[in-house]
Parts: structure tokens; C-alpha cells; sequence
């Protein structure tokens, strides 16, 4: 009889361990912290190496009602959506490790304004957050220079940070205490290249999560998903500068797509609505997942149980370990 | 025996006398102080254009004994001889005992420091032979005049003459003499040239020119030609008989920013003259694609064709002036060129090269009449193009390839041409593998906002201080200007400048490692110009225009751009073979800059590849030297024609790889700097200097 | 073990010792320019090796050796409608790419009384996705106790796709492979109990046999494959036995692994997959390594999604990925609202959009069909020139929604100005910024 030997991969290189938030005894008013990355080989295979620990998830929540979310997903959270402080702790009841604090584009967005919200967040839970501005160069650097202050040691993941406005946040993040998450556009290249000049500031890679981003299922979401791919094994393979913990975000991708979004007017052949809607989000988050993703982003409550239950299953080490 | 502590005590406290000449200054100075320092104390103003960080080798100083009693921190810029001479960096060199420093006067360093970088002069792979080399000869005759006993036509008595000429009588150079001499010998059965043919407008000269010069003339004779290796020869001029001195041909290389050319004595192989110009098809776009376009509008073809006649007619009326003699005196011609060029300058439609499937018209062209062309040598002179590999890869790279001799050896090698286009080459006598990748012009100094040249005025070599961010630079200076002790203002940046300004700006961290100025640095050089962030490399009263030089974002963008092309090129041409690039045995450098860029500096921004500078040979213009052989040897013709041949082309534009190993390359040196460990120390030793 | 271009040349004419031989070097007969050129097509398995007739003997033999793909294929199919799975080469996709999408399955029982409805929506189910007719692959009866023969009969007639017979009495698998008779089934599964039945049936009836071992345990399956194999049958299609997302993960990538970078020939095979009624697991299997995914439930909100991530994940990376030309609003645009010119290549689309969204500008976005092209490429090859972009403006017929005629072309060509004004005669041609990220600025500067 033929025995065959388990085919293991000798990886040497390891991904960095990141901390989010920070407890009272470390500077910060939290609860709990989380902790993710380690891992010393790709996803859940345990059989050849490290995975210390599970991918975190964690649900959007925005300081006022969305006005482009899909009636799916309004529906699911219910009132909560018109108080900040209701919807954080609905999400932390869902099942969140992290609550990440969308700032969204309007009129009273101010700095000022953007301290009050937080403020109401960190006292609405004890989780770490991620504080992600509107996502327009300016009023992102207003928006979180103010909350990195006022924040000040918590360790929030401040983001986005991009290539062109990366030194504002960069420079916030160093002065409070806090992380950031760097988005750059499907590349690896691009990826490294952020991670670069960010440390060249001087934030320690430690303190760097990065965010490849992705397109969600159907659009582009085999880009993401490569790049992810690429970047882990480049980490594994020792490569310092593509060590970080990845952060993407599935959600807010999936229920861009129209087919997250759109209940009428669509082809018959696309199913019930609530059902495709909610395996639009679902699979371009497992997908994203078994790619190395160590912080997913969601949006919909039954999402995140599916997500945690498949996680929950890759991190039972019931795989074949002879 | 005295305890560790005590004795490092008493070091450091030591003081040493210090005597500097020529100034003969003398002064006590402690174990561990600067050199530089204690010449500043003193008031020695010591040129220090990088700030004292050892990067630009501008402050070397002489230390008696061979450099006893100081300690040198760094060596770089420091040859093994210049170590024996004494040489030292005043910035990096501590004192440990008495010492005397002679400060050298500055322009000894500069040449010390120049000549590692100066053009070779051009020295011939083989001797030259014209008897067995030369295909265009020079053919003394003496014919029997005809009578009425023999009516013989004009032309046949020319043939009979020739074909009786002794074959030595083809003609010998006679070194001794230094003249040229018509031997005959015993067993000379003639020349074998039998056949002759000639051209119309050569036939009507035939009778007066016999009778002018009473039956006895020098024919000027083309033997045989690529595309008729076996005749018949073509006569092409009859001299009177006392021109026998010379026998002029020309080598061209068309680049698309930079024509260039050499005027050759074919009797000897020697090079008279070289000119260089602009090609003035510049102003109908910077690059190949931009005059392919213009090309096939209306007349666009036609005018780009003059156009490139015109630079290459004005060459040769400088190069002909310089060597006292008329343009018309010129009986061949030799042009190497990428493929577009060589189709505008031939007249051809370039449009199907840019076309999928990007295919040229020929990649082998016939000879062509310096008159059809309108090229003002002798008309009846055959300019010959040499032949191209593919759309992108042409016959400046064929040329190049033989010109470097980069397929005589087995040893892997990389053949690099820089121009407007990055064409490379890897291979070795078993196999060759070529692509091309757009750069720009901007390591010719062109597209750039203050871009010019290599010429009188272009700053040629940058240095900017680590502290203050003040730059110094060498200017290409005015001979006369420079015989009176007089500055040559400046009036703008050529290739080399811009490839040692980029690196100095990186390396300082005036801008960071994607191009991006680094406006906390508080440096009044550092400002939001007109377009855009831009640094002051000179201000409006050091130079000739009386406005400021500056390097602008979006230059700063565009020669990222030109040299992750050219480094992306060499990553997907190694990868496409399997092969890693410190593999490469060889890096040859052509290319119209190729001689004066510094290998440091180029490998710093990562044009080139992080290998030991001496696997680097710059051979200057390879594709003007293939054409010179060209023109010389009729076997470096033919090795020219297989070598485009054989040589496999590899489509970038087919490749995604290419978009891959770009953007990878689209960073200060690199994103991956483990590919550059020599920046990488350099990079660690300003972080350390500045923690310092 | 594929060999690299280099390798390949080195076996080929033009690198040969013997000067019979060299003299051929780079004749062209291959239909390439050079032998290295046809070598680095081989590589790519964009040549055969018989295009070249001077190879010597012994080349040939390693040359071949080294072109056996890791993977056997395996093809089922019915009434016309094939499957191909197997022949891969990496273990992911982004190192070459996926070649053979696994085929999607729902399970059918013999005593469940819908059996041929269920077939006939998965038979039907067709749905388009960016031009793509994306349908499923077919159905899996599952012998339960029911009639298994009537079901397959049944199956077989309401749908015309292929099937997965289940079924692991031999008697039973007869008469179902004698129902099935006509189509080319997989027939599942052989186990250490009954192969050499099985293997016989499979022999017999010409169809591809799937082993089954317990468990994970790949030992067994391999050991089972090789008896399989020894009695005749060569299509194999294997079941490590394994069914929730950790096991399945380890178990089929070791199998990848085993087969692609250790050459064991008896796990050269495409695996089975059984996702249950869990659409996350089926992802996983499709983008972890399975051949047939056999789903429980059949919906079209559910494998919707799935058939599209399968299609995302075997599209070839090496590719560019394009986006639909046409006209693109982005922010909600009114007729006053600016008009810019762009490619269809994706990355180059998502780019310009992103920026125009992320500034909240509204505007039109007109993508031209530059064959996936970014803009200086799409230029430089003739792909985006002034009378392509004149194309699409008139067919998509966007001056009908704008208030004016002024167009913003990239910077990078701004060369096109000129012909552009001659093409599109009214119209106002603006340069805009040659990178997206300026382009926000640019409109609040040039479009007030
Ligand atoms: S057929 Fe092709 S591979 Fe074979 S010898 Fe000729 S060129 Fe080389
Ligand atoms: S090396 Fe000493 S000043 Fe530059």
C-alpha cells in the first residue's frame, strides 16, 4: 500500500500581530481588545502551521441613517439606524469583534460634530473600533485628526489612508496613539509600496493594517482576491513589507452591487432578492476570508452569523492533520 | 599594564597637531575630530556639495604617509590607489595623531573623479583591411586612349582598365608612407572585376571626365553590396588622379531624439569627425508612436522625412566642414535607427507598426541613392539601412548587439540601449531575447521643463547637502569662458543631470520614495511653482535665461516613469527565460547617454539593476558603432543581418507581466528594495547619520 | 515538472550539439521567428511540440514527459452538453490560471417525489452575467432506497444535462447506468467494499468512476485509485470522504499539492465535492481545488451567486479584465453636468470612477471600447484614437442627455484634440488631468 506524505509547505516567514483598541490599564477606555494575525501559514491550514487565531469581524455602522443603503439591509437593523449610539450596540449584540464608525458626507460634518459622535460610540460599547472618514481627502483629514485626538491612546484603526493624503493621518495616528489602515488600489504593488512610505514616516509596521481592497462578487472581486492571495504568500515567504494583517471590505462592496441593492427590475433568473442579496455579501466575504483576510467589514446581521459559523468550523482543526 | 578604561581615557583627551597645505596652517585638534571640522575651525572653506555625507567625494583631502594618523569612516569614491596616495574624505575621516592634509585645488579632484567616466575612445575590433574589409574602393586606372585602331566605347576601355588592374591595385594602404600606393605583383591576374555596371546620371561624366584627365583617373568603385554579395560592382565616381588621399563614408545613428553621426576616412577606418543634433522631427512629437501618428496624416510622412534629412544634412555639412572637405565627397553611407525611424527617413508608411499586429513594412531594406533620399553626399552613393528584429526592436539594436560584441562571449549578458525608447537585449553567443519599452525622452533631456542636452550649459551632476538641502552642481562648461576663470552659466539639465538630481532629491529625502516632495522639510527650494510642486535647482541669476531651473513633480514623474519602463523591461526579459537578473554576467550600456551617466546614481533610482559596478561596460552609442563597422567591414554587415535574425523579440504589449513588473518598478529604487541591497545600506546609513 | 523557456530552447535545434541538427536553427518551419521564440510558446502550451520537425529523439521523450498534465481530465457529458474538469496546473489562479470551471450539481433522491421537476429548473436555468450565459452542469441521483433506475430514466428525460449517479450497490449502479445509457455519467462511488464491481460497471459502461475513502484518509484513496486504475479504468474522479469547510480545505489542497508539485500519479485526479445545502462551503470548494460541487438544494437566489463567483474566479488573470463600454452616470448627473472620456479597461474605469465618486461630483463617464486597454496603451496601439472616441459618443447617443457638447478627454492624449474638434465638429474638446486622481480638482476648477 502506497503511503503518502502529508505535502507541507515550509513557510518562514509570519504574519504581524496587530492589537486593536486599548483597555484602561494600556491608555484607552475599552473593554476588550482584539488581536489578529500570526499566522505562519495561508489560511486554516493548520496541518503545516500557525493560525493563533480567528479573523475578526466587524459591522459598519454609520453616525446617521444611510441614505443609498439597500431597503434589505435597513430592514434588518430596523430603528436603530436613526441613533448612532443604538446601532453600535445592535452590532455589538450581532455578533461584532470590532465596530467600525463610517463618518458619511453632509453638511454638519464638521470636527467638532465628528468628536460628539465618537464620543457617544465609545460609550455605546466596549469593543475597539475603526473610524473611516467620508472618503474625500479634505474632510477625511479633518474629520480624523479631530477623532485621533479626540480619541487619543484608545488604538483605533483610523483609515482610509491612501497614497495621495497618507502623511494627515499618518501624522494623527502617530501623535494619539492609534493604527491605521492602508488602502491602496488592487495592487500588490501598490499594497508594499503604502505600507513603505507609511513606516518611512516613522508609524511602526505594528501599527500599519492593510486594506488591498476588493470589488465584490461580479465585479472585480477575482482582482481582490488574487492580490490578497499574492500578498500573504509574499508574508509567508518573508517578505517584511507585506506583513500586515489585511483588512477588506466586503460589505460596503457587496451592497454597492446591483444585485445586493436592486429588488425590482431585475431578471427573473436572480432569485429572491433577500436571499442573493444577503449570499452577495456572504460569499464575497467567505471567499475574501479564505484568502487571508484578517478583518472582514460587514454590513447585514445574517452575514456575519454565516461568516462566523464557516469561521467558527476552519478554526475547529478537525482537517486531516495526520 | 594599564586598565582598558583608563587607556580609552586617555584617547580620547589626546590632542594632535594638525598642519594644512598649501596654506601651511597649524592647529591642535583632538582624537575623533572631523577633518572637515578642523579645517573649518581654521577657515578653510573645504567644497562640500553633499553636506559632508561622504556621497559626493568632492572633499577629498591628501594625508601625508599615505593617511597614517587618521581614521577613515568611509571609503566610498575612494579607488584602492587613491587609499595608497593618501586620499581621504575631510567630512568622514577622524583624526587619531598628528597629521599634514594637503587640500588639492578643487579641479584635480574633479578630474581625478571625471576620468572613470569618460568616453573609450573608438577603438576597432579587428584591423582594419580595406583590401579584404572595405567593399567601396578606390581603383587608380590608367587606360590605353582609344585611336582609330581601337574604337573601343568609353565604358568597355573603363572595364577592360579595371579588369587588368592588378587586384592589389584595388588598392593598399601603405602605412610606411602613409600614402596610398599601387603595388603590382608577378602572379596578379587582374582584379576580377568584370562586370561593371554604373547609374545614368555617373555614365553622362564618364567621357569628360577620361578626357580631362588625360585617360588616368581614380574610379570610386562599390564592389558588392549586402543584397548583392557577389556583384556586379557598381562604379559610382571617376577622381582625377591626384585625389587619392581620401575615400569618405559616413555612420548615422537616427535616434528619435538624437541624431548622431561619423565621418569615416574609409582608406584608414579612422573616425575624423563626430556631430551630434536634435533630430528635428522632435517638434512633431517626442515619441515613436506621437511620429508614426503624425505620419500618416495628410502630409506628415513627407514632412517627417525632410525633416530627419535635414538633421542628418546639416551633420555632415558640420562634419564636413570640420574635416575641411565637401559633403559630396561622402561615397557611403551606413544608418542604424529603430524601425520607425529608419521607415521615416526611407519614406515608408510606419502606421502597421504601431498596429496590432505591429509588423513593419521591411526589417531588411534594400540600399537606397543618397539622392532618392535627398541625403547631400554623393548622389549616386548608396545609403544603407541597417536591418531591424521586429517593430520595437530595430536596427539600432541589431547594430548595438554587434557593435558591443555582446554575442561573441558565452557569459550571460545584459545589452542595454537608452534612448527614447529602453531596447534590451539578454543572451548570450547561444541565444538572444530582445524587447523594447517606451522610456521618453526624458533622459535625453527632452520633456523635461528645464531638460536640454548634454551640451555647453547642462548641469551635469547634482549634489545636494543632507542638512540644508542646498544643492551644488557641475556645470558642462564653456571652453572659453573657462580659459578666461570665468563660470558657465547654466542652462538646464541634461539626462545624466536629471538621473544624479533624482537620486541626490531620494537619497536626501527632499522628495519620498514615490516622487513626492517633502514640503516638511522647510526648504525654500521646495515651493508650489506654477505647475505643481518643484524643486529650485538654480535660481533665475545663475543662469543664462535668468530664470530658475527647477525640476517639477511632474518631471519627477515622468523619469520614474522612463526608468521603472526600463527596469520593468530587463525583469520581464529575465522572467520570460527563467532566468534571475543577478545571473547577468555583463551589463553592456549603449544608448546615446550611455557614456556619461553615473552607474551609482542610475542604480540608485533603479534604472539599473543593484549588480557590482564592474560587471557595468558603458560603450557609449553601440547603434553608431554597429554602423560604423557596418560601413567598414562587409563581414560585421552580414553578422548584423543574421543577428537580427536570430534574435527572438518578445512583445511587452502582449505581456501582462509587463503592467506587473512597472508598477513594481514605479518607486524609489524599487518596491521590493532587497533587489537594491546597495541603496538599502545607503538608505540605512543616512537614517543612521540623521539619528546621529 | 514544467520546464521554463530556456530549458525547453536548450533541447530544441537551435541549441543542439550536432551540427546536422543546429543547421536548422531558427528555419521558421515551426511557425515562429526563432527556435527560442517556439520554445517559449511550448512553455506557455501555446505551440505543440510536433510543430517543429527536427527535435531529436531524446528531446522529444523529455520534452513530452514534461508536458503530461498533473491533472487527468476528466469529460462527462449528455445529449451534446459536455463537462471538462481536471488539467490544472497551479494552485492558484493568479500563477497562470484556472482552466476548467468545476461543474455545479444538485442532488436528486430516488424517493423524493419532485426528483424531475428539480431536474427540469436545473436543466433550464440560464442566466446572463457581463454576456455570459452561465447555466449548471447538471444533476446527481442519489440512489435512497427508491427505484434508482426510474429516477435516472426520469431525471434523464426532464433535463438535458449531464449526471452524477450515486450510488454504491453495484446492482443498483447497473440498472442506473443502463437507465443512463446515452449520456456519459460519473458513476460515484467506488469504496473499499465494492470497487472491483464498480471498476467493472465503470470498465464496461465507459465512464468516469469516482473513489470514495473514509474520512480524509489519503492513503486509502490513493490506494483505491491504483486499484482502480489496475483494473482498467482510467477516468478517476476522487472523494477523500470529506464534507465541512476544515477538513475539505485540508484534505483537497493536499490532494492539489500532491498531485501538481509531487507528481503522485494516483492522485492526478479532480475531487468530488458534497457542499450539503451551504452555498459559503460551495465557495469554498470552487475557489479550493474541487472538480463537481453537488449542491442539495436547488435556488436561484443562491446558485446565482455561486455560478458567478465561479466564473470570477476561472477568469484568467492574465487577461485585462474590461468593463462594458457605454455611458455611466455616476453621483446622479444632470444634463449641465461634465462629460469625460475614458477606456474599458477596468482597472482604468474603476480608477477615473472611484475618483468622480469619492469627490461627489456628478458626472458622465463615457467608456470607449479600447480592447481593455489603459489609456497610453489603448494610444499607443490605435486603440483609443480620435475616431473610436467620436464612435462612441454617437452610439451611445449621449449628447441626447447632456445640455451642451464639451467633452473632457485624458491628458495623456491630449494629442487628440485637434482631430477630435474635426470628428465631433460642435463640440468643445477640454484636456483633462493625465491621472484620475486630479481629475476632482480639474472639474471644480474648469466646470463652474
Ligand atoms: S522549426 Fe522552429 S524550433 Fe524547429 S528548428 Fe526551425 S525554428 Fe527552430
Ligand atoms: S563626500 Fe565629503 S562632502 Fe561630500
Amino acid at each position: 500500500m502506497p503511503t503518502i506524505e502529508v505535502p507541507k509547505e515550509k513557510w518562514n516567514g509570519k504574519v504581524r500581530e496587530i492589537t486593536l483598541g486599548a483597555t484602561a490599564a494600556e491608555g484607552g477606555t475599552r473593554a476588550k481588545t482584539v488581536t489578529v494575525g500570526g499566522e505562519t501559514t495561508l489560511p486554516f491550514l493548520h496541518f503545516e502551521g500557525e493560525i493563533p487565531r480567528p479573523p475578526a469581524i466587524a459591522i459598519e455602522v454609520q453616525d446617521r441613517k444611510p441614505v443609498d443603503w439597500s431597503p434589505v439591509l435597513l430592514e434588518a437593523w430596523g430603528d436603530v439606524t436613526e441613533d448612532v449610539a443604538a446601532w453600535t450596540k445592535a452590532a455589538a449584540e450581532a455578533g461584532a469583534d470590532v465596530i467600525l464608525l463610517k463618518f458619511s458626507l453632509h453638511d454638519e460634518l464638521s470636527p467638532d460634530y465628528a468628536r460628539q459622535v465618537l464620543r457617544h460610540v465609545l460609550d455605546a460599547t466596549g469593543l475597539p473600533l475603526i473610524v473611516f472618514g467620508p472618503g474625500q481627502a479634505d474632510l477625511d483629514n479633518d474629520v480624523l485628526v479631530a477623532v485621533a485626538e479626540e480619541g487619543k491612546g484608545e488604538n483605533f484603526v483610523l483609515g482610509v489612508c491612501e497614497d495621495k493624503n497618507y502623511r494627515t493621518i499618518v501624522a494623527a495616528a502617530l501623535a494619539h496613539g492609534h493604527l491605521v489602515n492602508a488602502r491602496t488600489a488592487m495592487d500588490v504593488n501598490l499594497a508594499k509600496q503604502l505600507n513603505i512610505l507609511i513606516s518611512d514616516m516613522g508609524l511602526p509596521l505594528e501599527r500599519i493594517v492593510m486594506d488591498p481592497t476588493t470589488g465584490a462578487l461580479g465585479y472585480g472581486m477575482e482582482y481582490g482576491y488574487s492580490v490578497m492571495e499574492r500578498l500573504r504568500l509574499a508574508a509567508l515567504q518573508g517578505d517584511g513589507m507585506t506583513q500586515q494583517p489585511m483588512l477588506v471590505t466586503p460589505g460596503e462592496e457587496a451592497w454597492r452591487a446591483k444585485e445586493a441593492r436592486a429588488g425590482e427590475g431585475v431578471p427573473q433568473a436572480w432569485g429572491d432578492w433577500a436571499e442573493r442579496a444577503i449570499n452577495w455579501e456572504t460569499l464575497t466575504a467567505s471567499t475574501l476570508v479564505e484568502s487571508g483576510a484578517d478583518i472582514v467589514v460587514l454590513r447585514h446581521p445574517e452575514s456575519v452569523k454565516r461568516v462566523r459559523g464557516m469561521i467558527d468550523v476552519l478554526m475547529s482543526k478537525s482537517g486531516v492533520t495526520s | 599594564m594599564a586598565l582598558p578604561g583608563n587607556s580609552t581615557r586617555r584617547i580620547i583627551i589626546a590632542e594632535h597637531s594638525v598642519r594644512f597645505e598649501p596654506s601651511g596652517q597649524t592647529v591642535q585638534a583632538r582624537t575623533g575630530a572631523l577633518i572637515s571640522e578642523i579645517a573649518r575651525q581654521v577657515g578653510l572653506d573645504l567644497n562640500m556639495p553633499c553636506g559632508g555625507q561622504g556621497r559626493c567625494g568632492r572633499c577629498a583631502v591628501i594625508v601625508q604617509d599615505g593617511g597614517a594618523g587618521i581614521r577613515r569612516r568611509s571609503t566610498l569614491r575612494l579607488t584602492s590607489e587613491d587609499l595608497v596616495a593618501g586620499y581621504a574624505l575631510a567630512c568622514q575621516t577622524v583624526l587619531e595623531g598628528d597629521v599634514v592634509v594637503t587640500v588639492p585645488v578643487q579641479e584635480k579632484i574633479e578630474r581625478r573623479l571625471v576620468t572613470d567616466k569618460t568616453a573609450t575612445p573608438i577603438v576597432l575590433p579587428f584591423t582594419y583591411d580595406p583590401l579584404q574589409h572595405q567593399s567601396v574602393r578606390l581603383l587608380p586606372l590608367t587606360l590605353d586612349p582609344p585611336s582609330m585602331v581601337d574604337q573601343t566605347d568609353d565604358w568597355s576601355r573603363l572595364k577592360r582598365a579595371m579588369a587588368s588592374a592588378p587586384s592589389s591595385s584595388l588598392g593598399q594602404w601603405d602605412s610606411g608612407n602613409g600614402t596610398w600606393m599601387k603595388q603590382e605583383s608577378a602572379a596578379d591576374d587582374g582584379t576580377g572585376v568584370v562586370d561593371l555596371m554604373a547609374d545614368l546620371s555617373t555614365l553622362r561624366r564618364v567621357g569628360t571626365m577620361l578626357r580631362q584627365h588625360n585617360w588616368a583617373v581614380n574610379a570610386v568603385v562599390e564592389i558588392d553590396i549586402w543584397d548583392r554579395p557577389d556583384g556586379p560592382a557598381r562604379l559610382i565616381d571617376l577622381l582625377p588622379p591626384g585625389r587619392t588621399e581620401h575615400l569618405w563614408g559616413a555612420a548615422v545613428d537616427i535616434g528619435t531624439t538624437t541624431v548622431s553621426l561619423y565621418l569615416v576616412d574609409l582608406l584608414t577606418g579612422e573616425v575624423a569627425t563626430k556631430a551630434a543634433e536634435y533630430n528635428g522631427q522632435i517638434k512633431r512629437g517626442e515619441d515613436v508612436i506621437s511620429r508614426i501618428i503624425y505620419a500618416s496624416k495628410n502630409d506628415g510622412l513627407g514632412e517627417l522625412q525632410s525633416l530627419v534629412v535635414g538633421t542628418i544634412n546639416e551633420l555632415l555639412e558640420r562634419a564636413a566642414r570640420r574635416a575641411k572637405i565637401s559633403p559630396s565627397e561622402i561615397y557611403k553611407m551606413v544608418v542604424a535607427g529603430n524601425s520607425t525611424m529608419i521607415h521615416l527617413l526611407l519614406g515608408l508608411p510606419p502606421s502597421s507598426i504601431r498596429l496590432e499586429p505591429f509588423v513593419t513594412t521591411i526589417n531588411h531594406p534594400p540600399p537606397a541613392l543618397a539622392s532618392d533620399l535627398g541625403i547631400n553626399i554623393f548622389p549616386q552613393a548608396n545609403v544603407d539601412c541597417l536591418p531591424g528584429v521586429a517593430s520595437y526592436v530595430g536596427a539600432d539594436i541589431s547594430a548595438g548587439v554587434i557593435g558591443s560584441q555582446m554575442c561573441d562571449s558565452s557569459a550571460l549578458t545584459l545589452f542595454l540601449d537608452v534612448g527614447t525608447n529602453g531596447e534590451m537585449v539578454l543572451g548570450d553567443c547561444d541565444w538572444l531575447i530582445s524587447c523594447a519599452c517606451s522610456a521618453g525622452p526624458a533622459f535625453e533631456g527632452a520633456g523635461v521643463r528645464d531638460g536640454m542636452r548634454a551640451t555647453v550649459g547642462a548641469i551635469e551632476e547634482v549634489w545636494i547637502n543632507g542638512e540644508t538641502y542646498e544643492p551644488t552642481y557641475r556645470v558642462i562648461s564653456n571652453p572659453k569662458l573657462e580659459a578666461q576663470g570665468q563660470p558657465t552659466p547654466s542652462r538646464g539639465i541634461c539626462g545624466s543631470g536629471l538621473i544624479s538630481l533624482l537620486s541626490e532629491m531620494f537619497i536626501t529625502g527632499v522628495i519620498d520614495k514615490a516622487g513626492n516632495l517633502n514640503f516638511d522639510l522647510g526648504s525654500s527650494r521646495i515651493r508650489r511653482g506654477e505647475h505643481g510642486p518643484e524643486y529650485v535647482v538654480a535660481w533665475a541669476d545663475q543662469t543664462e535665461q535668468g530664470h530658475d531651473i527647477v525640476i517639477t513633480k511632474v518631471d519627477i514623474d515622468n523619469l520614474i516613469r522612463a526608468k521603472g519602463a526600463i527596469y520593468a523591461g530587463f525583469t520581464v526579459l529575465a522572467q520570460s527565460v527563467g532566468i534571475d537578473l543577478s545571473m547577468v554576467e555583463r551589463v553592456l550600456i549603449g544608448g546615446s547617454f550611455g557614456q556619461y551617466i553615473n552607474i551609482e546614481k542610475a542604480v540608485q533610482i533603479g534604472l539599473l539593476p543593484d549588480l557590482p559596478w564592474e560587471k557595468f561596460h558603458f560603450l557609449g552609442n553601440t547603434a553608431l558603432q554597429g554602423a560604423l563597422l557596418a560601413l567598414l567591414n562587409r563581414e560585421y554587415r552580414q553578422q548584423i543581418g543574421e543577428a537580427a535574425q536570430g534574435m527572438t523579440y518578445l512583445e511587452l504589449s502582449a505581456d501582462n507581466s509587463f503592467y506587473e513588473a512597472f508598477t513594481s518598478a514605479l518607486f524609489l529604487p524599487h518596491t521590493e528594495l532587497a533587489q537594491f541591497p546597495s541603496v538599502a545600506e545607503v538608505l540605512a546609513d543616512r537614517d543612521m547619520q540623521s539619528v546621529r | 515538472m514544467a520546464l521554463s523557456g530556456l530549458e525547453i530552447y536548450k533541447l530544441l535545434p537551435g541549441s543542439s550539439k550536432n551540427p546536422e541538427v543546429k543547421k536548422h536553427a531558427n528555419c521558421k518551419e515551426c511557425g515562429f521567428p526563432t527556435c527560442l521564440a517556439f520554445a517559449m510558446k511550448l512553455g506557455q502550451k501555446q505551440a505543440v511540440l510536433a510543430q517543429c520537425p527536427y527535435v531529436e529523439e531524446e528531446s522529444k521523450a523529455k520534452l513530452e514527459a514534461s508536458a503530461a498534465p498533473p491533472i487527468r481530465l476528466i469529460t462527462i457529458s449528455a445529449n451534446g452538453r459536455k463537462l471538462e474538469v481536471g488539467n490544472e496546473t497551479v494552485l492558484f489562479r493568479h500563477e497562470k490560471t484556472f482552466y476548467h470551471e468545476p461543474g455545479l450539481f444538485v442532488r436528486v433522491k430516488d424517493t423524493q417525489a419532485d426528483a424531475a421537476e428539480v431536474a427540469k429548473a436545473v436543466g433550464e436555468y440560464m442566466v446572463d452575467y457581463v454576456g455570459m450565459n452561465l447555466t449548471m452542469n447538471g444533476v446527481a441521483v442519489e440512489a435512497a432506497g427508491g427505484d434508482f433506475a426510474a429516477t435516472v430514466a426520469a431525471v434523464k428525460s426532464a433535463c438535458p444535462l449531464p449526471l452524477v449517479l450515486l450510488v454504491e450497490d453495484p446492482a443498483a449502479a447497473e440498472a442506473g447506468l443502463t437507465a443512463a445509457q446515452g449520456t456519459q455519467s460519473l458513476l460515484w462511488a467506488a469504496t473499499p467494499d465494492n470497487w472491483e464491481a464498480m471498476a467493472k460497471l465503470a470498465a464496461q459502461y465507459k465512464v468516469p468512476l469516482a473513489v470514495r475513502a473514509a474520512g480524509g484518509d489519503l492513503d486509502a484513496l490513493a490506494a483505491l485509485a491504483e486499484q482502480v486504475k489496475g483494473a482498467g479504468v482510467e477516468d478517476i474522479v476522487l472523494d477523500p470522504g470529506v464534507r465541512d469547510y476544515d477538513s475539505s480545505l485540508a484534505a483537497f489542497t493536499q490532494l492539489r499539492r500532491l498531485a501538481l508539485k509531487h507528481n503522485e500519479r494516483n492522485v492526478g485526479y479532480p475531487i468530488i465535492a458534497f457542499a450539503g445545502d451551504d452555498p459559503v462551503l460551495a465557495g469554498q470548494h470552487i475557489a479550493k481545488y474541487a472538480g463537481f460541487v453537488v449542491l442539495d438544494r436547488f435556488s436561484s437566489g443562491t446558485v446565482y451567486p455561486l455560478l458567478v463567483m465561479r466564473a470570477n474566479i476561472f477568469t484568467d488573470p492574465q487577461k485585462p479584465i474590461q468593463v462594458k463600454p457605454g455611458i455611466y452616470e455616476i453621483n446622479n448627473p444632470k444634463p449641465g453636468d461634465p462629460l469625460m472620456v475614458t477606456t474599458n479597461f477596468s482597472i482604468t474605469y474603476f480608477s477615473v470612477a472611484n475618483e468622480i465618486e469619492s469627490s461627489g461630483i456628478p458626472g458622465w463617464l463615457l467608456v470607449a471600447d479600447a480592447e481593455g486597454m489603459s489609456v497610453l496603451t489603448a494610444w499607443a496601439a490605435g486603440k483609443f484614437d480620435a475616431e473610436r472616441i467620436a464612435k462612441s459618443v454617437k452610439t451611445t447617443g449621449v449628447a441626447e442627455k447632456l445640455s451642451h457638447q464639451r467633452i473632457v478627454i485624458p491628458g495623456h492624449v491630449a494629442v487628440l484634440m485637434g482631430e477630435l474638434e474635426e470628428e465631433l465638429p460642435g463640440w468643445e474638446i477640454n484636456v483633462g488631468p493625465r491621472e484620475a486622481v486630479d481629475l476632482p480638482n480639474f472639474l471644480k476648477m474648469q466646470w463652474g
